[in-house]
């Protein structure tokens, strides 16, 4: 109990010296930002996703694009069926997935105008809409195709960890949705969140490593199955999501 | 199929930029090093590449812009505002290729503006008064021509998410067709425009007729040249994603036989793009380079040459922008 008040009191940190913070808030937090002074990234978000208790019933992506006002036809977060094998030998999990928050961000560089970044202070990627000018390159350098135009805007975007929810201290909105759990957030750099004890005690896995992005968002029971790595002639997979374009890339 | 977020617009904008970045370039190096050399055709040919290189850099520069979420929301509704949103690119740089990219494509549209003034007068020679500005523009021309040509390749080919462009094979291929389309861009400007060169017969016209057709044999015989780097360019393309493993040489198959892009990128950018021309070249340069023969290609011959050799410089952007998009890493 007295970490989850140590985390909350650091998220209204950053709540709060957004907004001007009261003299009182200051004094509160003052822990925060001794350890900000260090020059470290004093909030390090990161998601683990238990793909075992995810019943892929899509209350996350709903939540989110209700969060949103998502527009038709775009998803900043999304859940993926993958099926495999053939009868009686056969499978059928549950990917969920969004914006890694990555550590080495490939959308970052490649922005021309500087309107995708880093946040310094917790580390998620965000994009500035004043400034993004929708060349896409981002869309393209992201391995995990989180990122689409929104059509409002016409300038990138993709999940942001709910940045307006968890500056005031409250869980991303999927997190607070998914009846099953599936979903924990929290703060890295405290070794007594959830999400830093799973990632030390489990093993976690991250999507596309290769890639060399270092995740934020880390897997529990993942299936990484894709259609490309069928082995076995003949194998089933099938990976499918309720989005337009079908196909991962 | 896969969603493609470049289509068209950045197709024809890599291809366009490419030939007026090369027609900038050779302008530029003939300029140098010829002259008034042959008859001050020399002069001549880099008055066409001089007179071209805007236009397609221009045109390719205002199609990109269609391509811009903020433009097509500002289509979409209206918004007057969302427009223009594309100056966010010029009031920042950073490392991002794309970002380099614009400033030195502004930069090279607008030298190669101004060097195309310097041989706008119908009398420019190369002793007029404007030789000093036209031989500095011409000086600068040639580093930005090959900037803006290679830049395009290293923007497709830094990213590992997009396996088929990530290789730096990419750039080197984008800069040499980009020289060739430039070349075959300002031959078939004089081709068209040009003033008729003496046939065998034509010696009435002192030399003029003689040294142009000189002139216009060193441009193809170098356009064979660049198509024969291409083709090796090419197979180093090939060579290094297909015999690595993983990711490159999964995405590459999408263009080797049985891929989904085979077809149009063997006949559209090899057989048409470089092999046409090439043959037809040669059949043209080899009696002149081994037997001393004098150089005439029909005007006609010329013209179908120059167009094949583009129609396969846009196949290359359009295989290879389409190609990067509908691979992608392979697994989860
Ligand atoms: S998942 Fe993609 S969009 Fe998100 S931070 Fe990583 S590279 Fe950027
Ligand atoms: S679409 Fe926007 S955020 Fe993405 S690279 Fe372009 S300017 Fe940057
Ligand atoms: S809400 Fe939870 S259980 Fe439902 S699909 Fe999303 S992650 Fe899975």
């Amino acid at each position: 109990m007295k970490a989850t008040a140590t985390t909350i009191s650091r998220r209204d940190l950053v709540g709060n010296i957004g907004k001007g913070a009261t003299l009182a808030a200051a004094v509160t937090v003052l822990p925060g930002k001794a350890k900000a002074a260090l020059g470290n990234q004093s909030v390090h978000y990161a998601m683990v996703i238990d793909a075992r208790k995810c019943t892929g019933c899509h209350a996350c992506s709903v939540a989110c694009k209700t969060e949103f006002e998502v527009p038709l036809g775009v998803h900043r977060s999304w859940v993926e069926y993958v099926e495999k094998g053939t009868y009686p030998d056969v499978s059928r999990s549950f990917l969920p997935r969004l914006c890694n928050q990555c550590d080495v961000p490939l959308c970052v560089p490649v922005c021309p105008t500087g309107a995708t970044y880093k946040r310094k202070e917790d580390g998620i990627v965000v994009v500035d809409a004043d400034i993004c000018i929708g060349c896409k390159y981002c869309m393209q350098a992201c391995p995990y195709d989180v990122r689409f135009i929104n059509p409002n805007t016409g300038t990138a975007d993709k999940c942001d960890f709910c940045l307006h929810r968890v500056t005031q201290g409250l869980e991303p909105s999927c997190v607070n949705t998914c009846q099953g759990r599936a979903r924990i957030f929290g703060d890295l750099n405290d070794p007594d969140s959830e999400v830093a004890k799973l990632v030390a005690t489990e093993p976690v896995t991250v999507l596309r490593q290769e890639m060399g992005t270092k995740p934020n968002v880390f897997y529990i029971g993942a299936d990484h199955a894709d259609e490309s790595d069928t082995r076995v002639p003949g194998q089933y997979i099938r990976v499918d999501t309720h989005r337009p374009v079908l196909e991962r890339r | 199929m896969q969603e493609l977020n470049w289509g068209l617009p950045v197709i024809g904008y890599l291809f366009l930029a490419g030939v007026g970045a090369g027609a900038y370039t050779v302008s530029s190096s003939v300029l140098l090093r010829g002259g008034g050399g042959f008859g001050g055709d020399h002069f001549n040919i880099a008055r066409f590449g001089a007179l071209l290189a805007p236009i397609p850099m221009i045109a390719g520069t205002g199609m990109i812009i269609f391509e811009l979420g903020t433009f097509q929301a500002a289509v979409a509704q209206g918004d007057i505002g969302l427009f223009f949103k594309w100056i966010n690119l010029f009031l920042t740089i950073n490392l991002s290729p794309m970002s380099i990219g614009s400033w030195v494509l502004a930069l090279c549209i607008l030298a190669s503006v101004l060097y195309a003034y310097t041989f706008l007068a119908k009398e420019s020679a190369p002793d007029d008064d404007k030789k000093g500005l036209r031989q500095g523009l011409a000086w600068v021309g040639v580093p930005l021509g090959i900037a803006v040509a290679i830049y395009t390749g290293v923007m497709l080919g830094i990213m590992p998410s997009r396996p088929f462009w990530n290789s730096p094979v990419l750039a080197l291929l984008f800069l040499i067709s980009s020289m060739s389309t430039g070349v075959a861009g300002i031959l078939l400007l004089r081709a068209m425009f040009g003033k008729a060169h003496a046939t065998a017969t034509g010696e009435s016209s002192s030399d003029g007729g003689k040294s142009a057709d000189r002139a216009t044999y060193l441009l193809a015989s170098s356009d064979v040249l660049l198509i024969g780097f291409e083709v090796l360019a090419i197979i180093l393309f090939i060579m290094f994603a297909k015999l690595n493993i993983g990711n490159p040489g999964y995405a590459v198959s999408i263009i080797l036989p049985g891929g989904e892009l085979a077809t149009m990128f063997w006949f559209g950018v090899v057989v048409v793009g470089l092999l046409l021309p090439v043959l037809i070249e040669l059949r043209y340069v080899v009696p002149t380079l081994l037997y001393q023969q004098p150089y005439a290609m029909p005007r006609s011959i010329e013209m179908v040459v120059c167009a094949v050799v583009l129609v396969g410089g846009f196949m290359l952007r359009y295989v290879v922008v389409l190609a990067g998009q509908m691979t992608g890493p392979m697994g989860i």
